[in-house]
C-alpha cells in the first residue's frame, strides 16, 4: 500500500471515531430536546379561564373579584352559543318526526363536543367526573377540541392495504339550512372571548396533588413517592455498601472466599432489573412479609439491593484513593485499625463515596422495573412519613409508563406525561451533574 | 498493610504505659474483633443476596417445570396463558429478546468501540473531560424516559417517515464507506504497476467501481425509502434505543481495556513506522481484545435485561417475526412478558401462569450469570496480559 493510501486510511479511522462521538452527542440532544421543550409546557403554557376557575375553586388561588369578572365576561360571550343550542332543541322537540330523526344524532354529538370544549351547559345537572365539570384548561387542547366541534372525523377503510385514512367533514354541512348554521362561525370567531387565553406559569404543577387521574393538578404524589423510594434505598444501601467496601479494602486478604464474594457482587450488578422486582415480590413481600402487599419499604429494599454493587464499587474506589500516608500516620500515632478507619480514612474518602452514591441515587430514582411488583401504584394520595411502611405509592418512573400507555385518555394528558419525564430526567441529570462537579473538586484537591 | 500493623501491635504490647492506657487498649481489641466480625457479616450480605435471588427465583420457577414440563416452554410458540387449556410456549419471547439484543449489539458495538478508541487515543485530555459527561448522561437517563421517547417520539416518526429515515441513514453511513472503499481498492489493485499506466487504470477502476457502488447504494436507499412501516413500535425501534442505552457501557469498559494496554506497545508500533490507525488496529486492539469482548458481553447483558423500553415500544406481539430477522415486525421479549403478565397472574394460589414468569426470570438470571462469569474472565486475562 502506498503512503498516501495509508494516510487516508489513518485519517478516515480518526474520522470514524469522531463520527461515533458526534453521533452519541446528537443522540443525547435528540433524546433530551423533546423532553425539555414539551416538558416545560406542563408549567409554562397558555391557560384558559377554565384553568383559572379550577385554581380558584379548588385552591382559592388568584384574585377573586377580578376572576369573577372574567368568568362573567366569558359566560356572556358563551351565552349566544347556549341560546342557539336551546332554540334548536326546542325547534326539534316541536318539529316533525322526520326532522327529529335526521338531526337528533348529529345534534347530540355536537352538544357533547361543545361540553368538552366549554364545560357543562348552564342549567344541566353537575357531571360526576371532574374532567366533565370544567372545559378545556389549556389553550392548545382547546384548539384541538374546537376543531372537533367544527369538523367531524370520518374514517375511510376502503383501501385494505393501509390503515384507515381520516377525513375531516365540516359539521356545518350536517346542519345546513337550520338556525344552528350560524353557531359555527360564531364559535370559530369568538373562541378566545369565551375562553380568555392568557400565558400562565403554573409552578404548583410540582407541588399540587393530582385530580381525576391527572386531568387536573400537579404531580406531587409522584415526586414524593420517588423521593421516599430513593431516600429509603439509600438508607439501606449506603451503610451496607460502605461497610462492605471498608472490609474489602482494609481487612480482606486475597483468598478464595473474597474472590467468590467479588464475583457475587459483580453478578448482583448484572442481574436484570425486572428479576430484582420478582425477587422483591417473592422474598420481601411473600416470604419475609415486610408488608402485607406492595409498600414503599419493600420497594426501597429491592432498589437498595439493586444499587448495592454500585455503592460498594464507588466506596471501594474512594477508599483506595486515600493516600496510604494518611493511614500510616494514624497508625504510627497509636490509633487502632478501626479507629484509623473511622477518624482518618472515612472522612478523607467521604467526598468520593458521596460522588458514587449520588450516581446510584439517580439510578434508584429512575428505575421502574424493580418497583412494579413491590411498591408502585398508578393512583394515590401523597403519603405521610409513617405510611411508608405499609402503603404503596405512585412514583415518577412508574407513572410515566402508566400514563403513557395505560391511561384512559393518553392524548389528553400528554403535557402531564412530558412534565413527569422532565422532572425525572432533570432530577437524575442534576444528581449526575453534582457528582461530576464533586469529582472535579476532589481530583483538583488530590492533585494540588 | 499487615506488616506495618503487626509491628505497631508489638510496639504497643512492649510499651503499654508509654502509648496507651490499659483500658483503651482493651477497648480497642474488643472493638477490633467485634468490628471485624460485623464487617465480614455485612459484606457477606451481598453474597447472601445473590444466593437468595437464585434460590427464590428458582423456587418459584420449578413448580412450572413440574406442572408443564420443560419442552413446551423452550420449543413452542403457542403462548396462551389464560386459555382454558393454557399453553406456555415461550419460544417467541426468547426469539424476541434475542432479536432486539442482536439489533442493539449491531448499533452499540461498532459505535461504542469507535468512540472508545477515539476517546483513549485520538482526543486530547481537555476534550475528553467534555465528552465523558455526555456518556455519563446517556448512562444516567432512566430507562422509562428512553421508553417514553421510543413510544411517543420515535415510533410515530418511524411509522410516518421510517423509509426516508432509513434511506438517509444508509446514505450518511454508506457514502463515506463506499468512497473510501473504492479509493483504497483501486489503489491496492494498481500498486504494482508503473507510474503512467497506473494513473490511467486507477481512474478507470475508480469510475467503474465507484459508479457500481453508488448505483448499489442508490438502489438500497430507494428500496428503503419506498418502505412502508406498518407500526412504529417494532423491533427496529427498540433495537436502536437499546443500542443507545448500551453504548455507555460498551464505551467505558472498552476504553478501560484500551487504556490498560501499555505505552510500550504503542511506541514500539510507531517506531516500526505504523500510522496511528495501523498501530491501533494491528497492535492495541488485538492486545485489548479480551477487555473489548467483555465490553460487548456487558452491553448484551444491558440490552437483554432491559424492561421498560421493550415493554413500551416493542409492540408486544408474542410471535416470531417472519422471516425471523425482520426488524420491522413487532416482537415481545422475556422481560416485557414478566412485567406485563404479572399483574394478571395469581399471586396467592401460585398457578402455572404465575410460575411461568419466574421460569422466564430464571432463564434471564442464568444467562446474565454466565455472561458475567465470562466477561470477568476476559477482563482478568486482559489485566494479567497487560501486567506481565
Amino acid at each position: 500500500m502506498r503512503l498516501e493510501t495509508r494516510k487516508l486510511l489513518d485519517r478516515s479511522f480518526t474520522g470514524s471515531g469522531i463520527l461515533a462521538i458526534a453521533l452519541m452527542a446528537a443522540a443525547l440532544i435528540v433524546l433530551l430536546a423533546p423532553m425539555f421543550i414539551r416538558g416545560a409546557g406542563a408549567i409554562f403554557f397558555t391557560a384558559t379561564i377554565e384553568h383559572r376557575r379550577f385554581m380558584l375553586e379548588r385552591f382559592n388561588r388568584g384574585n377573586r373579584p377580578q376572576l369573577e369578572a372574567e368568568i362573567k365576561a366569558a359566560r356572556k360571550a358563551r351565552a349566544p352559543v347556549y341560546r342557539m343550542l336551546a332554540d334548536f332543541e326546542r325547534c326539534l322537540a316541536t318539529g316533525d318526526a322526520a326532522e327529529r330523526r335526521r338531526y337528533e344524532k348529529p345534534f347530540r354529538e355536537l352538544k357533547k363536543k361543545i361540553q368538552i370544549l366549554l364545560g357543562p351547559i348552564p342549567g344541566a345537572p353537575r357531571p360526576m367526573l371532574m374532567r366533565n365539570q370544567y372545559g378545556q384548561t389549556r389553550w392548545d387542547r382547546a384548539q384541538v377540541k374546537l376543531s372537533r366541534v367544527l369538523y367531524r372525523e370520518e374514517w375511510d377503510y376502503s383501501d385494505p392495504t393501509r390503515s384507515g385514512i381520516m377525513h375531516l367533514k365540516p359539521r356545518t354541512a350536517d346542519f345546513a339550512g337550520t338556525s344552528l348554521e350560524a353557531l359555527f362561525p360564531y364559535l370559530k370567531n369568538n373562541i378566545d372571548r369565551m375562553l380568555l387565553p392568557r400565558r400562565t406559569v403554573y409552578w404548583q404543577f410540582l407541588t399540587d396533588t393530582s385530580f381525576d387521574a391527572h386531568f387536573f393538578g400537579g404531580i406531587w404524589p409522584e415526586i414524593l413517592g420517588t423521593f421516599y423510594l430513593t431516600i429509603g434505598a439509600m438508607l439501606f444501601a449506603l451503610p451496607l455498601g460502605i461497610i462492605a467496601a471498608i472490609y474489602l479494602t482494609e481487612y480482606a486478604r486475597e483468598s478464595r472466599f473474597i474472590e467468590i464474594l467479588r464475583t457475587c457482587i459483580s453478578t448482583l450488578a448484572g442481574v436484570p432489573s425486572i428479576v430484582f422486582g420478582l425477587f422483591g415480590l417473592a422474598f420481601f413481600i411473600n416470604t419475609l412479609k415486610v408488608s402485607s402487599s406492595k409498600s414503599v419499604l419493600a420497594g426501597a429494599m429491592t432498589l437498595a439491593l439493586m444499587i448495592l454493587p454500585t455503592v460498594i464499587r464507588a466506596a471501594e474506589e474512594a477508599i483506595r484513593a486515600v493516600p496510604a500516608a494518611y493511614k500510616e500516620a494514624a497508625l504510627s500515632l497509636g490509633a487502632g485499625r478501626w479507629h484509623a478507619i473511622c477518624s482518618i480514612i472515612l472522612p478523607a474518602a467521604l467526598p468520593g463515596i458521596l460522588t458514587g452514591s449520588v450516581i446510584s441515587m439517580g439510578r434508584a430514582a429512575g428505575e421502574t422495573a424493580p418497583i412494579i411488583f413491590t411498591a408502585a401504584v398508578s393512583v394515590g394520595k401523597p403519603l405521610a412519613l409513617w405510611q411508608v411502611f405499609t402503603q404503596p405509592t405512585p412514583a415518577l418512573s412508574w407513572n410515566i409508563y402508566n400514563l403513557a400507555t395505560e391511561h384512559a385518555a393518553v392524548d389528553e394528558i400528554r403535557h402531564v406525561q412530558y412534565g413527569m419525564v422532565l422532572v425525572l430526567v432533570s432530577l437524575v441529570l442534576l444528581l449526575n451533574l453534582a457528582a461530576i462537579l464533586m469529582r472535579a473538586r476532589i481530583s483538583k484537591r488530590l492533585r494540588g | 498493610m499487615p506488616t506495618t500493623l503487626g509491628t505497631m501491635q508489638t510496639a504497643t504490647r512492649i510499651m503499654p504505659s508509654l502509648l496507651l492506657s490499659h483500658r483503651t487498649r482493651l477497648r480497642q481489641r474488643v472493638g477490633a474483633a467485634l468490628g471485624n466480625g460485623l464487617l465480614l457479616a455485612v459484606t457477606s450480605l451481598s453474597m447472601l443476596a445473590v444466593f437468595f435471588i437464585f434460590f427464590f427465583i428458582a423456587r418459584d420457577a420449578l413448580p412450572f417445570f413440574r406442572l408443564e414440563g420443560v419442552r413446551e416452554f423452550f420449543t413452542s410458540t403457542h403462548w396462551y396463558p389464560s386459555a382454558g387449556e393454557a399453553e406456555f410456549g415461550a419460544l417467541a419471547m426468547f426469539v424476541g429478546s434475542g432479536l432486539v439484543t442482536l439489533g442493539a449489539t449491531l448499533v452499540a458495538v461498532p459505535l461504542g468501540i469507535a468512540a472508545a478508541v477515539c476517546l483513549s487515543d485520538m482526543i486530547p485530555f481537555s476534550m475528553r473531560q467534555v465528552i465523558k459527561p455526555i456518556i455519563e448522561m446517556l448512562a444516567a437517563i432512566p430507562s422509562v424516559a428512553y421508553g417514553f421517547f421510543a413510544l411517543i417520539v420515535f415510533a410515530p416518526l418511524l411509522q410516518q417517515q421510517g423509509g426516508h429515515l432509513l434511506a438517509v441513514a444508509t446514505w450518511i453511513l454508506g457514502l463515506p464507506l463506499v468512497v473510501l472503499g473504492v479509493i483504497v481498492f483501486s489503489d491496492v489493485a494498481t500498486d504494482r504497476l508503473r507510474d503512467r499506466p497506473r494513473l490511467v487504470i486507477r481512474v478507470i477502476l475508480m469510475a467503474l467501481f465507484g459508479g457500481g457502488a453508488l448505483a448499489g447504494l442508490a438502489w438500497i436507499g430507494h428500496t428503503l425509502g419506498a418502505l412502508k412501516i406498518a407500526s412504529g413500535t417494532n423491533a427496529l425501534n427498540v433495537s436502536i434505543i437499546l443500542g443507545i442505552m448500551a453504548l455507555p457501557t460498551v464505551v467505558s469498559v472498552s476504553e478501560d481495556a484500551l487504556q490498560s494496554v501499555g505505552r510500550e506497545l504503542r511506541e514500539g508500533s510507531y517506531a516500526l513506522g505504523a500510522t496511528r490507525a495501523e498501530m491501533l488496529v494491528k497492535t492495541v486492539l488485538p492486545a485489548a481484545a479480551g477487555g473489548i469482548l467483555a465490553a460487548v458481553i456487558m452491553g448484551v447483558m444491558r440490552a437483554i435485561g432491559e424492561t421498560m423500553v421493550v415493554w413500551m415500544a416493542s409492540g408486544n406481539a408474542a410471535r416470531i417475526p417472519s422471516p425471523w430477522y425482520n426488524m420491522l415486525d413487532p416482537v415481545r421479549t422475556l422481560t416485557a412478558t414478566i412485567a406485563g403478565d404479572m399483574g394478571e397472574a395469581d399471586h396467592v394460589t401460585g398457578s402455572a401462569r404465575y410460575h411461568v414468569l419466574f421460569a422466564m426470570a430464571l432463564a434471564l438470571l442464568v444467562f446474565s450469570f454466565v455472561c458475567n462469569i465470562i466477561s470477568e474472565k476476559f477482563i482478568r486475562r486482559t489485566r494479567q496480559q497487560a501486567k506481565g
